[in-house]
């Protein structure tokens, strides 16, 4: 469990990182390069790692024919959140995607789809993610809702201004 | 009454409420679509974690880890050439240490299997989508990396109490 926890923050900060130095290779290249490039990367680091912790035995493996089609999964990913953040802007598409990754985790764990170990569906688990998508809403759309309210804030101070001068 | 500058002037209304209507149904379109799209990422990353974790059960987590990556470099490939995007060759000028940043995938990837073994999907997420935000923050607290310096506003803040809370109503 504490294990869990901590490889999953380990991992999501990771993530974070990787998000950011994406976004730097992005001012150069097009998004599609850019996957490209990742991709690439991260089947190398894998291919090593695996090599490194599990010697030629990396490749003995039966797999199904399906394993050889996950990776259309990642580049929708891409392809998605792209056209999300074009029509959208990023923080509004980057909220959204997060809340629907949570909902869909929830329907997930507890339908217990492609052999993955059911968790039973129960109103305080529905509770929790409602809460942790609240906390994604807040957290991306907050600041431009604080600043248009100081804004406001402003504009109504300047108005008094203008009518105790006048 | 009638006469037909009236009506002209009638008619110039009518169409301007037209355009304007047209402008609204464009802009709903616009972001009904990018709706479905942002959605629909949700759903294939959540997809993503259950998938490599299947994979992973009879394969191992670093074949299974290594398996998608190629596959999807594969058909990122594909896609580069059919858009025949020509931008990869300005990835020489691309900081080594930004370019290199696709490296990270194998941790992140090894984290999220083992952790969606040990705990299940929904609180892996929770967790990933809670440290995400923290170390973003902080990056734009600092303008690391060449990000834009941004100072930590209240309403992130709260949010990321919200999140905590949420896991541990998960959990308890």
């Amino acid at each position: 469990m504490v294990i869990g926890i901590l490889l999953a923050l380990l991992g999501g900060t990771l993530v974070c990182l990787q998000n950011t130095f994406n976004a730097n290779v992005k001012k150069q290249v097009s998004v599609w390069s850019t996957t490209m490039l990742v991709l690439a990367l991260g089947f190398l680091a894998s291919f090593a790692a695996g090599l490194a912790f599990e010697g030629t035995a990396l490749f003995s493996f039966d797999a199904d024919l399906w394993f050889w089609f996950s990776g259309v999964v990642g580049v929708g990913v891409v392809a998605c959140v792209t056209q999300g953040v074009q029509s959208l802007g990023p923080s509004r598409a980057i909220s959204l995607v997060m809340v629907s990754q949570i909902f869909f985790g929830l329907v997930w764990d507890s339908l217990g789809w492609f052999g993955l170990e059911q968790v039973p569906f129960t109103f305080q688990s529905f509770l929790g993610v409602l809460l942790i998508s609240g906390g994604v809403l807040l957290f991306q759309l907050g600041p431009a809702i604080e600043e248009k309210a100081r804004g406001q804030k402003q504009r109504t101070a300047a108005r008094r201004t203008v009518k105790v001068n006048g | 009454m009638f006469n037909a500058s009236h009506y002209l002037g009638h008619m110039s209304f009518l169409r301007l409420i037209l355009s304007y209507t047209v402008g609204l149904t464009e802009r709903c379109v616009k972001q009904l679509k990018g709706t479905l799209f942002a959605l629909a990422g949700g759903f294939f990353l959540t997809f993503q974690s259950v998938a490599n974790a299947t994979i992973s059960d009879q394969i191992g987590t670093w074949q299974a880890a290594a398996m998608t990556q190629l596959t999807g470099f594969v058909l990122a490939i594909i896609i580069v050439l059919t858009l025949r995007d020509r931008s990869y060759k300005d990835l020489g000028q691309v900081p080594k240490l930004y370019a290199s940043g696709g490296a990270l995938a194998a941790i992140v990837l090894f984290s999220n299997i083992t952790a969606v073994h040990l705990m299940g999907v929904t609180l892996t997420i929770g967790i990933f989508l809670i440290a995400q935000l923290v170390a973003a923050i902080i990056i734009d607290k600092f303008g690391w990396f060449d990000m834009i310096k941004k100072n930590i506003s209240r309403t992130q803040i709260i949010g990321v109490c919200l999140m905590i809370l949420g896991v541990i109503v998960l959990k308890i």
